[in-house]
């Protein structure tokens, strides 16, 4: 049965195509001058790397600089293959050829779990996966993919690039270039410094790079170094660009009214009353685009005016179509449908091993809980906006994106122009969180400048408009069913989660001629024998973030199905920093947390007995432990909690310390530990940890996005609280010391801190809680 | 109309000139200093935060009209450029911003701050320190916060 599903995938759809194609070889990602064309006094040698004539570097960027210290990583790289200081490596804008594309962000979409990676199928579906990825060359930041997708073409771009300039140097000054060596940009021989990298750059680009050599860690001087970021000097004097401090010459402001009503459309406005106010200029009605709501956009002289007009606005708003929407509804209904596809065995089973029914059945003690997680914002400091001019039949568009291409692409559909007269300049991202993975707004500036004959403006999203015009975290209820035997050990695992699909709307927003192609390559993604049922599911293919951090199991549960049954809520929803993982690891760790207790068993010791087979998760569970002092009594009216979970790559495990204080929950400490591999600098790990913790912490306590009538009911940070300084926890992280490939850093210290939160809570009052947010 | 900002006086646009316009858009729409960051205009996130005669204040929901006559320091002003201010220095030895996106008003009501109190306690911070941050770096401004005061104290 096996051999036969594997054929049917193989052949599938897409299959035969694919099979055939995936003989040829991959294609580079070097590129070449054409693909970084150079500026004056500039010789490019290939994709990534330009030399300019004062021997310095100039880096294509391909990825957005949006907090999690990217722009420093990707840098000190190339620094490290080049000899060069990190302070010499100048930044420039990476095109939108397919060798900036996101192969590693595909990579880390593929459906397997941790005790998958080394078995032959999986290895060929990841190898047909990358060549696909290479090819569409979809660029995105996110997934906590760019240091993992950046590590060979990077290194290899720059060794490259060393190559040929080393070989010019050898012509020039008639030496072997096995007696040449680089220190701080400079090729020295034993007598003496020869040339910096600009005397010899223009015969670099004609000189082939001969046999090219990766540096070996040995040799490594800035890899794995806490080298200061290179973004930070402008973000301490005011100077750094965010996409709200473009200033072109002749801007105009718009600001934003959406219906309030998400899906809800545009009625008659008193659009002549708005158009008389101070400053104002125009009212441009906004349909739909690339999944937003219909808005009426208000252009002024300066953003205050643009702001106080649309205050003004009066509009019959409309209801949507299909209804209104409440969360409370939703909420109500995906338990009903967790519960029932639970019991029928419905859902697509992301993981099926062994018998879950009859082990169940067979159980010694049987557990059921179901777990709940509200919809939630993202937030970030930087409302939405964007800037864009059209003039004489060209785009130009200055975003904070996660998505130059998409970007691109919006600007082009909605001003009706071939994507190459599209320019569009990334900003600096104040936060992305994955909100800005989506484009909406992008579209809705270009709509509004396609209005102002020429006139570059600037579209700012009030805070109000950012937090009720989202797209949320979905909302999601889960079941959870296990079985121990007599010994206290778990036999059966079953989960089924109700979830809007997230992957397959934001495809259909971004990338609408895609959407299809990627059902398609979701659909022939599993190479076993969940290939039939994938193949054939009805609906949206099998959307591999709608169960990731619970089907991907890391403990030894010899009877498990996991499952996920895809809704419609008719809430818009996207992805929020660490996607599927952020709730599901709340719905797994306390779901173990309750068979440990069951069991009997220390949380901790619990989990490392089912971690057998996985030591680097038994690493990174034994060292939080010990560092949090775990197996000592903690001091009175303290309890502690843990939590172990994988994402994006990377093994996570936090302890943290919660006290009671007034009623609720308040946490005085958190311990984490990570391990991503090889680290390229360990002050921005650290620092992300602390991030994702400071996030996950704000979302486990108060985060939730209510909605009634169709209307969001958080509008601002008054009734949304973010954590505080003065509320934020003592944070120790220590990074695991490994040489493995480097994985995700900006997102998976969110995913544990709920569970560890929730579990130590438990410890400190006997009270279990499964539902999100913990306070209010 | 002329407003005072950091040590000069500056000849207002006729757009960026009606008493009821709140500081933080003549800042930076009127006079182009966009350091000063907007982010949820209710006074509630403090990205907005800039020195009113040495006073930190949020400048969304600060009318011009209540400006009039006061020095306004935004974070362009803070230090000159060749002479960071210490907490500048410090926000850069503890590597402090991730987007970066709020601390121009982070840095603003720490100056504010430490220009009262050169030795701040930990509940001095906390009380002083209310700016939101959703990228998390509280720990790292505390860090600097306490790294800048013990260089003021030597």
């Amino acid at each position: 049965v096996k051999r036969r599903t594997l054929l049917l995938s193989g052949l599938g759809v897409a299959g035969a195509l694919i099979v055939g194609w995936g003989l040829m070889p991959p294609r580079s990602r070097l590129g070449d001058a054409r693909t970084l064309p150079p500026g004056d006094g500039e010789v490019g040698l290939n994709g990534w790397i330009k030399i300019a004539a004062d021997g310095s570097v100039l880096l294509a960027m391909n990825r957005s600089e949006m907090g999690q210290g990217v722009h420093t990583a990707l840098a000190q790289l190339v620094a490290e293959e080049l000899d060069v200081p990190l302070g010499t490596v100048r930044l420039t804008a990476a095109g939108h050829d397919a060798i900036y594309g996101n192969v590693a962000a595909s990579m880390g979409n593929l459906p397997f779990g941790p005790r998958d990676h080394e078995r032959r199928a999986f290895k060929l579906s990841a190898w047909v996966t990358a060549k696909l990825a290479r090819e569409l060359g979809l660029n995105l930041t996110g997934g906590s993919s760019t240091t993992a997708d950046a590590w060979d073409a990077l290194r290899l771009a720059a060794a490259t690039a060393r190559a040929q300039l080393l070989g010019a140097a050898g012509l020039k000054h008639k030496l072997p270039v096995a007696e040449l060596t680089v220190k701080h940009g400079v090729i020295h021989h034993a007598s003496g410094a020869l040339s910096h990298y600009g005397d010899v750059a223009a015969q670099a680009a004609l000189t082939p790079p001969g046999s090219v050599v990766l540096k070996p860690r040995s040799q490594w001087t800035q890899i794995g170094q806490p080298l200061p970021r290179i973004d930070l000097a402008a973000k301490v004097d005011g100077s750094a660009r965010y996409g709200l401090d473009v200033r072109e010459p002749g801007q105009v402001f718009a600001a934003i009214r959406h219906c309030p009503m998400l899906g809800g459309g545009l009625g008659p406005a008193n659009v002549d009353a708005v158009r008389a106010r101070p400053g104002a200029l125009r009212v441009v009605a906004l349909g739909p685009i690339a999944g937003s709501t219909a808005a009426y956009a208000v252009v002024a002289r300066t953003t205050w005016h643009a702001l106080e007009a649309a205050k003004v606005l009066d509009v019959a708003w409309q209801a949507p179509p299909g209804g209104r929407v409440e969360s409370a509804a939703v909420l109500e209904a995906l338990e009903a449908e967790a519960r029932r596809a639970h019991a029928a065995g419905e859902g697509f089973a992301f993981l099926k091993q062994g018998d879950a029914k009859a082990a169940l059945a067979g159980a010694a003690t049987r557990l059921e809980a179901v777990y709940s997680a509200p919809y939630l914002a993202h937030a970030t400091m930087e409302p939405m906006n964007c800037t864009a001019q059209v003039r004489d039949g060209h785009v130009t568009v200055w975003a904070p994106t996660q998505v130059p291409g998409f970007a691109r692409d919006i600007a082009a559909r909605v001003a009706g122009v071939a994507p190459e007269d599209v320019t569009v300049h990334v900003t600096y991202l104040g936060g992305g969180f994955g909100r800005r993975l989506d484009v909406d707004f992008i579209g809705q500036a270009v709509r509004v400048a396609l209005e102002m004959g020429g006139l570059p403006v600037q579209l700012v999203w009030s805070r109000e408009e950012d937090m009720t015009h989202d797209f949320y975290r979905p909302a999601e209820v889960a079941v959870l069913q296990a079985g121990l035997d007599a010994a206290g050990q778990p036999v059966a695992l079953a989960i089924t989660n109700a979830a809007d699909s997230m992957l397959p709307r934001w495809a259909e927003r971004v990338m609408p001629g895609l959407a299809t192609a990627l059902d398609v390559l979701n659909r022939n993604a599993f190479p076993d024998d969940r290939a039939a049922a994938a193949l054939f599911m009805r609906g949206d293919a099998p959307d591999k973030t709608a169960s990731e951090g619970l089907f991907d199991l890391a403990y030894a549960i010899p009877n498990a199905r996991i499952a996920h049954q895809p809704t419609r809520s008719g809430v818009p929803v996207g992805m929020w920093r660490s996607v599927g993982h952020s709730h599901h690891a709340f719905f797994k760790e306390g779901f173990i947390d309750e068979l440990a207790h069951a069991a009997k068993a220390d949380p901790v010791a619990f989990r490392l007995a089912l971690l057998e087979g996985l030591p680097r998760h038994q690493a990174v569970l034994q060292r939080a432990a010990e560092a949090a002092g775990w197996g000592q009594r903690p001091p009175a009216g303290v309890a502690r909690g843990v939590a172990l979970h994988e994402s994006f790559g990377s093994i996570v495990a936090q302890v943290l310390e919660v006290v009671k204080d007034k009623g609720q929950p308040r946490v005085r400490r958190v311990v984490c530990v990570i391990d991503c591999g090889t680290v390229v600098n360990p002050a921005i790990v650290v620092r992300q940890m602390e991030s994702g913790i400071v996030f996950g912490l704000t979302a486990a306590l108060w985060g939730r996005i209510d909605i009634v009538g169709s209307e969001v009911q958080q509008k601002n940070f008054p009734g949304h609280p973010l954590l505080t300084l003065a509320q934020c926890p003592v944070i120790e992280t220590h990074l695991m010391d490994s040489d493995g490939p480097a994985t995700g850093v900006g997102e998976p210290a969110t995913p544990p801190v709920a569970p560890a939160l929730a579990n130590a809570w438990f410890a400190l009052t006997g009270e279990r809680r499964r539902s999100l947010p913990l306070i209010g | 109309m002329d407003l005072k900002v950091n040590g000069q006086l500056m000849a207002l646009p006729e757009l960026a000139s009606d008493a009821a316009m709140p500081l933080l858009w003549v800042l930076r729409d009127g006079l182009n200093l966009t350091g000063t960051k907007f982010g949820c205009g209710v006074a509630a996130c403090g990205a907005c935060t800039v020195h009113v005669d040495g006073q930190a204040l949020r400048s969304c929901v600060t009318p011009l009209g209540a400006v009039a006559g006061k020095a306004v320091t935004t974070i362009e002003g803070l230090a000159a450029k060749d002479h960071p201010h210490a907490l500048q220095l410090a926000w850069l030895a503890e590597q402090v911003p991730q987007c970066g996106y709020c601390q121009s008003g982070m840095l603003m009501a720490a100056a504010a701050l430490l220009a009262k109190n050169r030795n701040p306690s930990d509940a001095d911070i906390d009380a002083a320190m209310t700016n939101l941050c959703r990228c998390g770096t509280y720990p790292r401004v505390r860090a600097a916060i306490k790294q800048a005061a013990k260089g003021l104290k030597r």
